[in-house]
């Protein structure tokens, strides 16, 4: 079996930033996200025999990302998640330069949501995969995820209109 | 007619069909109350990516290209494409020059394969062969090199032949990533050769970039091995569109 095509490998460098965004979405910590990614690639390599006929790569490895992150999730225990304000404050703001206030309050907003609906809200609104992508990641039927996608908009949208939308 | 507040997202999100966005759009124009609840999504969409994109902008972590390239995963060498094929003369063609200005180092993968346009990703998979997909395969079959499909999100940068008689292309995806690779005609489908990432190139004026960049190098070394002859003349290229690139 053709483990790990030198093409793959090439695709899967130039999907690289992406996979990081979306780790960073769920995980929100640097070296969190990071790890995630890295073992997503792991997995990804070993099992490149198992890619389904015709699907697009990027499905295939966003739904390896985000299984990864649910096996960690149940590993660690969900509240290990939420961070303290001030240390998720310090993380972030190390690892990224300029409009801080705002995207920590992003972030920060993000990481208080049930993770179903963080999940829903990276896929769609920040990585732009359609609905229908989006539930085949999830594995959900299309009406859980926009049902998921729905009340994690409100709830995003609630807690940024508090913390102060104009702040930049 | 009152609108959920479902459709208003699934507007915001580009879900709607064109009869119910044009309905929606309608609407709005109307009544300016509709129009806020809309941009509130769409202000909440933009929120999120200005938050997230600063992610696309750092360099790679070293250890996370390791896992891609390195020894993670076994690796026979017959698989290792740019490697096991035999060495070829290295390029005296003389056109190298006009290639190399010629192909415009857009960007890409990233959007082509991750939101796919209509036609699907630019990249699939079938029984484990990487296979050109969407617009890319349509480009591959369709678009000419020596006469250039303006607007098209993929570049055609060379056709030829292969040492197999096979017909191979060049090819550039344009986009904030810059993808170059080799796909070779292989029945029904193009398979991918190599695909790589090209160097970061300052963006110039006009969104253009500046055509003297290099390929990648695995993608130029993959040229190389490949390449039997002289890439195609706008004739030959033209003739081997027209029998479906059959060899």
């Amino acid at each position: 079996m053709s483990a790990a095509p030198q093409a793959l490998r090439e695709a899967l460098v130039a999907l690289l930033p992406r996979l990081r965004r979306f780790a960073r979405a769920l995980a929100r910590d640097v070296h969190d996200a990071d790890d995630l990614v890295q073992i997503a690639v792991e997995r990804a390599l070993t099992r490149s025999g198992q890619l389904r006929p015709d699907a697009p790569l990027s499905s295939w490895m966003f739904g390896i990302v985000r299984n990864a992150w649910l096996d960690e999730l149940r590993a660690r225990g969900r509240r290990a998640r939420v961070f303290a304000p001030e240390e998720s404050a310090e993380r972030v703001g190390d690892a990224s330069q300029g409009g801080h206030a705002e995207a920590l309050a992003v972030q920060d907003a993000l990481a208080r949501l049930p993770e179903e609906q963080c999940e829903a809200v990276a896929l769609v609104l920040i990585e732009g995969f359609s609905y229908k992508e989006a539930a085949h990641i999830m594995e959900v039927p299309i009406g859980t995820l926009t049902s998921r996608l729905a009340r994690g908009r409100e709830a995003l949208q609630e807690m940024l209109d508090e913390s102060g939308g104009a702040r930049r | 007619m009152s609108y959920s507040e479902e459709t208003l997202m699934a507007y915001a999100d580009g879900e709607l069909d064109p009869a119910a966005r044009a309905a929606l759009e309608a609407a709005m124009a109307a009544d300016p109350g509709l129009a806020q609840r809309v941009a509130r999504h769409q202000a909440l969409r933009a929120r999120l990516r200005a938050a997230l994109d600063p992610v696309l902008d750092e360099p790679l972590p070293q250890r996370l290209l390791e896992s891609v390239r390195g020894a993670a995963a076994p690796r026979p060498a017959a698989k290792v494409i740019p490697l096991k094929r035999p060495a070829a003369p290295r390029w005296s063609w003389p056109q190298l020059g006009a290639l190399a200005a010629s192909l415009v180092l857009g960007a890409l993968l990233g959007p082509l394969v991750l939101h796919p346009p209509a036609g699907g990703g630019a990249v699939i998979t079938r029984a484990g062969e990487m296979l050109a997909g969407g617009a890319l395969a349509r480009a591959l079959t369709e678009e000419l090199a020596s006469n250039r499909t303006p607007g098209s999100p993929v570049e055609i940068g060379v056709s030829f032949r292969a040492r197999d008689g096979g017909y191979c292309r060049s090819f550039q995806l344009r986009e904030e990533k810059a993808l170059a690779g080799v796909a070779c005609r292989e029945h029904d489908a193009w398979r991918l050769e190599v695909l790589a990432q090209s160097p970061p190139q300052p963006p110039a004026a006009g969104g253009y970039r500046p055509a003297a960049t290099a390929l990648p190098p695995s993608v130029a070394r993959t040229l190389d091995e490949l390449r039997a002859g002289e890439a195609l003349d706008a004739s030959a290229e033209a003739a081997a569109r027209a029998h479906g690139w059959e060899r």
